[in-house]
């Protein structure tokens, strides 16, 4: 029974991986650019839902859609000032660029809220849920299945819609995505939209469960990573079933082999999928 | 022969970028390959160069099976090439930039420093320049410079001389045939006319990623398959009608 | 106009005035900044070889100067050996991480090795911070008083500070070694275009792993430095994320890429950090890495060739890489 609450756990923990990862790779697919404070966005997402929750006092709903709203327009606003002009550029400089991001996203974060670690406030998702033997916290439940939701959503988004298709043909040839009458630049921006929306919501998500410090940022920074790494960079799906498979991973590590060495295992697997299979599951090389 | 190139193909996917192409190339030839857009020329010259690996086929280079080597064993074996966008290294000065080239045959810095002054004038270009002033037709030269202080025994140009305007197009086709005195054989991927007439003796032509012809270059265009896949069907029939 | 400052000249003026610091400025504050602007030089200047000339840019570097600084301290907590024994050990060890970390990365984009390296450091500081055999969270320590020469342990910042102007002369001079050879245009090359150098037959990835080998044995031998310095290592001031950024922002900021540029980077940052940690107190190291955060994105985004860069394009004329040729 324990084993089995530590699955659904950890599967629950995963989906919420899979949405933050599946803007990571988004981004990646469509520029060939990692993003290195991708994990700074999710982190942001929760505090934004923390700030909403403290002026407003709205529920889950709302604080979920302002977090994802006010990351979007941050993702937007950090293409146009930033990212936009260091993609043709040297590598130092791409680098550079989201480390350098990073760092300032998450020093702010330390001096504005402090290292200590908060949660939030008792709200309409508090309480567990018994499902057959199982009790499973509300939130994380209704967390998960909202996650998986959306990155399903997303996936839907980029492989059947007219929008999904614009951004796929910039992905694919900028040049002839141009000639088409489409402009690279707005697809660009909106893809940079939606990947920060997305850690943003994942972070409104998670926040409903877990407490955290801005030092979570550099965590799932490091997960997001792991999960496209596996899943393939640049398939949403592949990020899906990644994330899924790495919180059960990290779950099942905390569970069995103790806490400090859930993120060791997850680093580890990542080094190995480095070493062995940089490709994935399921992406492209 | 020095470069012999049987039943090469590259397929992505599904899709066959090429298909059973030959080309047998003897010490100092100047082959041309032609052919429209996404006919496959572009692939082919890849695998010649090493950057792409065929599916099937074998590419033989002065003896030695360079098949599944990559671009660096193939420069080393003597197969030097330019790109078709200028690739050059932009943090460095002009002598700089052919020294790297010079180094692969020199590894001590007088040698190559001095072997690259030499392809510098050689090839009529400022050594303390930067690329960035050079403009497009500058870069290319000073790919081709570069290239040239690896001692190649084949280059492939890759249309190295487009984009010029007629004055430049004039110096660029002296230059090439200065490289060919030189001893060196020449493979030369190109859209434009003049080039291929004037400087090519041989001709293959790409379509659909196959070769579908292959000869002088008089007699190639006037070949109808060739007047086809240029012009397409349409023109190929109106050409038929107004014979009779 | 020619300058009586030529380039000969001027290193040898700033070699005089790097002598002589210590011995003008005598008060134990000024050597204190000196030992850490010679430290922070050492490690970017390192850092600067396959970062900076080759263009791999490692973000995770600090797993090299923390295996470089546990081991002389691992060898005397265990054995009571002279830390001196643990370097050359360090520099082994970091070479071989160099080389397991580059075997499969080079072959992929930048950007894999990049992650790869966040992802080793941050794996490796964990794992430290859990194991007992090297002190765990609370890390190791020196010897408190020298029983010799050999401890490396000096009450006066004076002999810390020429070992470290020794070691940093090795390092630029080993730089300005490399830079005039085929292996620095080769390494230039595959920063500039990773493609046209494999066309004109560079060995890529064989180039790219030395050059990461290469920086790997400085950084560890900083990391030697520092822990004979502090005669203390922990997984954070070893391992630590902060410890890359340094080395990254000190070469970037200075010009990354070229000989001096980390130590024109140290010369701004290392006052900088200081400064900013007295003025804001406690609080102040946040402080301080926001700022670097921000500056980091500046240079990114403005001037990825850091501020030589930026005086060569403002003065025309001196492009001269008059060593270069």
């Amino acid at each position: 029974m324990v084993a089995v609450q530590v699955i659904v756990g950890g599967l629950l923990l995963g989906a919420i991986y899979a949405l933050f990862s599946s803007g990571l790779t988004l981004i990646w697919g469509m520029m060939n650019f990692i993003n290195f404070a991708h994990g700074e966005f999710v982190m942001l997402g929760m505090y934004a839902a923390l700030m909403v929750v403290v002026w407003i006092g709205g529920g889950p709903a709302i604080f979920a859609i302002a977090a994802a709203v006010a990351l979007a327009a941050l993702g937007v606003a950090i293409y146009f000032s930033l990212i936009r002009h260091v993609t043709r550029g040297p590598m130092l400089a791409q680098i550079l660029s989201t480390f350098g991001l990073a760092l300032l996203l998450r020093y702010t974060a330390f001096w504005i809220f402090s290292a200590n670690f908060v949660s939030l406030p008792q709200n309409a998702m508090s309480g567990t849920v018994n499902l057959g033997g199982i009790y499973l916290p509300i939130a994380q439940l209704v967390a998960g299945l909202v996650a998986i939701t959306l990155t399903v959503a997303l996936h839907l988004l980029l492989t059947r819609t007219t929008v999904g298709s614009k951004l796929l043909a910039v992905a694919e040839d900028r040049t002839a995505a141009m000639l088409m009458g489409i402009r690279p630049d707005r697809m660009q921006a909106l893809a940079w939209g939606l990947s920060a929306g997305a850690a943003g919501i994942a972070g409104a998500l998670m926040a409903t469960s877990y407490p955290w410090s801005p030092s979570v940022g550099e965590t799932f920074g490091l997960i997001a990573f792991v999960v496209v790494a596996l899943g393939g960079f640049g398939s949403v799906l592949g990020s899906l079933y990644a994330g899924l498979i790495i919180g059960l991973i990290q779950s099942a590590s905390a569970f069995w082999l103790g806490a400090i060495y859930k993120d060791i295992v997850v680093y580890g697997l990542f080094v190995a999928l480095l070493w062995l299979r940089p490709q994935g599951l399921m992406g492209k090389t | 022969m020095l470069l012999d190139a049987k039943n090469v193909s590259k397929a992505f996917g599904s899709f066959l970028a090429v298909s059973g192409a030959d080309l047998a190339v003897d010490e100092h030839e100047i082959i041309g390959l032609i052919g429209p857009n996404g006919a496959g020329k572009s692939t082919f010259f890849n695998c010649l160069a090493g950057e792409t690996m065929p599916t099937t086929g074998r590419i033989v280079f002065a003896g030695e099976d360079v098949t599944r080597a990559g671009p660096a064993v193939h420069a080393r074996a003597g197969i030097g090439r330019t790109f078709q966008v200028p690739i050059t290294f932009e943090d460095m000065t002009v002598l700089e930039n052919v020294m790297v080239g010079a180094f692969l045959r020199r590894p001590h810095r007088n040698d190559a420093r001095d072997h690259a002054r030499r392809i510098v004038e050689l090839t009529g270009l400022q050594p303390e320049q930067r690329p960035r002033s050079l403009g497009t037709p500058g870069r290319k030269r000073l790919e081709i410079a570069r290239v040239l202080a690896t001692d190649p025994r084949l280059l492939l140009l890759d249309e190295s001389l487009a984009g010029l305007t007629p004055t430049e197009l004039q110096a660029a086709i002296a230059l090439v045939r200065r490289i060919h005195d030189m001893g060196i054989t020449i493979v030369i991927v190109e859209h434009i006319m003049e080039v291929i007439m004037t400087l090519t003796k041989r001709v293959l032509v790409f379509n659909q990623g196959h070769v579908i012809a292959s000869g002088t270059p008089e007699s190639v265009v006037r070949q109808d398959a060739v007047i086809e896949a240029y012009l397409g069907r349409a023109h190929r029939r109106q050409q038929d009608q107004k014979s009779v | 106009m020619k300058s009586i400052f030529s380039p000969r000249r001027r290193i040898a003026l700033l070699a005089v005035a790097l002598l002589l610091f210590p011995v003008v400025f005598s008060g134990a504050f000024a050597r204190d900044i000196g030992v850490a602007f010679l430290l922070a030089a050492i490690s970017a200047s390192a850092w600067n070889i396959v970062g900076g000339y080759a263009g791999q840019v490692s973000v995770g570097h600090s797993m090299f100067f923390g295996i470089g600084a546990y081991m002389p301290l691992l060898f005397y907590s265990l054995f009571g050996w002279s830390p001196i024994a643990g370097i050359p050990v360090g520099i082994v060890l970091s070479i071989a991480l160099a080389v397991v970390i580059g075997m499969p990365t080079f072959r992929l984009t930048g950007h894999y090795f990049s992650m790869a390296t966040i992802a080793v450091a941050e794996l490796i500081r964990i794992f430290v911070g859990t194991w007992d055999f090297v002190g765990a969270a609370v890390g190791l320590q020196g010897p408190a008083t020298a029983r010799g020469w050999w401890d490396l342990t000096f009450r006066s910042e004076l002999p810390y500070y020429y070992i470290f102007l020794a070691v940093l002369g090795i390092v630029l001079a080993t730089t300005a070694f490399i830079e005039r050879r085929r292996f620095g245009f080769y390494l230039r090359a595959i920063k500039a275009s990773e493609r046209a150098a494999r066309s004109l037959g560079v060995p890529v990835r064989r180039t790219k792993m030395q050059a990461l080998a290469l920086s790997a044995a400085f950084t560890s031998v900083a990391g030697s430095l520092y822990a004979a310095k502090t005669g203390f290592i922990d997984p954070d001031s070893g391992f630590g994320i902060l410890v890359s950024v340094q080395m990254v922002i000190v070469a970037a900021l200075g010009g990354a890429g070229m000989l001096f540029g980390p130590l024109l980077g140290a010369l701004i940052l290392i006052p900088l950090q200081i400064a900013t940690n007295t003025w804001f107190g406690g609080g102040g190291s946040g402080l301080t890495y926001i700022l670097y955060g921000g500056i980091i994105v500046v240079i990114a985004r403005f001037e990825p060739g850091g501020l030589f860069e930026l005086w060569y394009r403002v003065v025309p004329e001196r492009w001269r890489r008059a060593y270069a040729t």
